[in-house]
């Protein structure tokens, strides 16, 4: 995991953001616990707080589950918000891409041509 | 966020010396955490810990310890308490063994093979010293350390621990709190003071500000990072903004200070930028806007 210390982004984000990551991509298979929240401190050089933030958050989104005095779990992720959590990168970055294309000034048109052009080379 | 379990509990502390007097309504220390001790010199921190540790038994209130059951006279509350000072409480003539015997007299759970393997991985010179008054201020803080480390604790309760430390040696230091804390697995807690609160942020979980005698502020590193933003801008914004600021300060570039999350909206129609503060930052502004210290 890397973290940086002058990002912008809280360092607890980071974490909360890597694990989500992992999470969604299978890593950590249904039901199976993450690391303690003090282990993972000790192996990231933070704080112990900081971890239990991150995991709160991953709590809050619902991809992980509490037990008291055992650790967080992952939960069972269904493929209907696997594709959900997908989309909204998707939007995301299309968005952030758009964005971009209006500092650039460049017409819908062009902007359709790129994507079609990243499309094709994509397929290749 | 609030405290689960406490570690240590104290209520209504009161201690005077002339012209200082501590005085804590409620104090509670998280189990499991690491808490900070942070204040401006003669803001009552020593007194705060030594009350804490029993070492002096001369004041009014109360603490409890392990989620408020045991008192420090209970049996074993000290066998379980770590304690490292800046008075150095070895006596000087002594040498590293002696140190050692007399640690293994005092705590049944001291363990001298431990002690000699923790002194060596610190590098402090055990055969090399005739006594301990001739080690050097860094070594003694870690022949300390080293003593309280080899025993079988749930708390470590350590006065300025850092201060006489290198930049690589204060980086090992932060490293074993965490272990400590990690190998406790909720159930060990560590409590220092310390001035170098930027070196020491990595491994502060909960903080608490002093100020004459009085706690100022308190709360996880987190939620205190919530609660205040940093605020910088144009000087002249500052008259308009200076009566919201926590320790703001003004040159001719701009000003910058503390501001409540909460006043977020007095920034409206200012040109001013925030941003999330350190615990240093966040410390020196609260200890700034309630220090008697005056520029000269």
């Amino acid at each position: 995991m890397k973290l940086l210390q002058n990002s912008g982004v809280p360092i607890y984000q980071q974490i909360a953001d890597q694990l989500k990551e992992d999470i969604l991509a299978g890593k950590y298979k249904d039901g199976e616990y993450l690391p303690s929240i003090r282990g993972l401190a000790q192996d990231l050089k933070i704080s112990v707080i900081t971890t239990m933030k991150a995991y709160e958050l991953l709590q809050n989104e619902g991809l992980v589950t509490a037990m008291q005095g055992k650790g967080y779990y992952v939960n069972a992720q269904d493929s209907e918000m696997l594709r959900e959590q997908h989309m909204r990168k998707v939007e995301e970055a299309l968005l952030e891409a758009l964005h971009a294309a209006k500092v650039a000034g460049l017409t819908r048109e062009e902007l359709f041509e790129i994507l079609q052009a990243l499309c094709a080379m994509s397929e290749e | 966020m609030e405290i689960e379990n406490t570690v240590v509990c104290g209520e209504k502390i009161k201690k005077a010396y002339k012209g200082f007097l501590l005085d804590v309504e409620s104090l509670r220390l998280p189990k499991g955490f690491a808490t900070a001790l942070i204040g401006e010199n003669g803001a009552g921190k020593t007194t705060l810990l030594n009350l804490m540790a029993g070492l002096r038994l001369d004041y009014k209130g109360s603490f409890t310890y392990f989620d408020e059951k045991l008192g420090i006279d209970d049996k074993g509350v000290k066998e379980k308490i770590g304690y490292t000072g800046p008075a150095h409480f070895f006596m000087p003539h002594w040498s590293v063994r002696q140190v050692a015997e007399a640690n293994e007299l005092l705590f049944e759970g001291f363990d001298k093979k431990k002690f000699y393997e923790i002194a060596d991985a610190l590098c402090i010179p055990v055969g090399n010293v005739k006594n301990v008054k001739s080690l050097s201020e860094g070594n003694k803080t870690k022949l300390m350390l080293a003593t309280v480390l080899a025993r079988e604790t749930k708390l470590l309760i350590l006065d300025e621990p850092v201060s006489t430390l290198d930049p690589l040696m204060r980086d090992r230091f932060c490293e074993l709190m965490r272990r400590y804390i990690s190998d406790g697995d909720g159930e060990k807690s560590v409590f220092f003071s310390t001035h170098d609160i930027a070196d020491m942020e990595g491994i502060t979980d909960y903080a608490i500000i002093m100020e004459k005698g009085k706690i100022l502020e308190r709360g996880f590193v987190e939620d205190l990072k919530e609660k205040y933003i940093l605020v910088k801008g144009e000087e002249s914004d500052y008259s308009a903004l200076s009566k919201w600021l926590i320790g703001g300060s003004c040159t001719k570039y701009g000003f910058s200070g503390l501001l409540l999350s909460e006043d977020l909206e007095r920034l409206s129609g200012h040109n001013a930028v925030a941003e999330t503060p350190s615990l240093h930052q966040i410390c020196i502004s609260v200890m700034k806007q309630n220090s008697p210290l005056k520029m000269i």
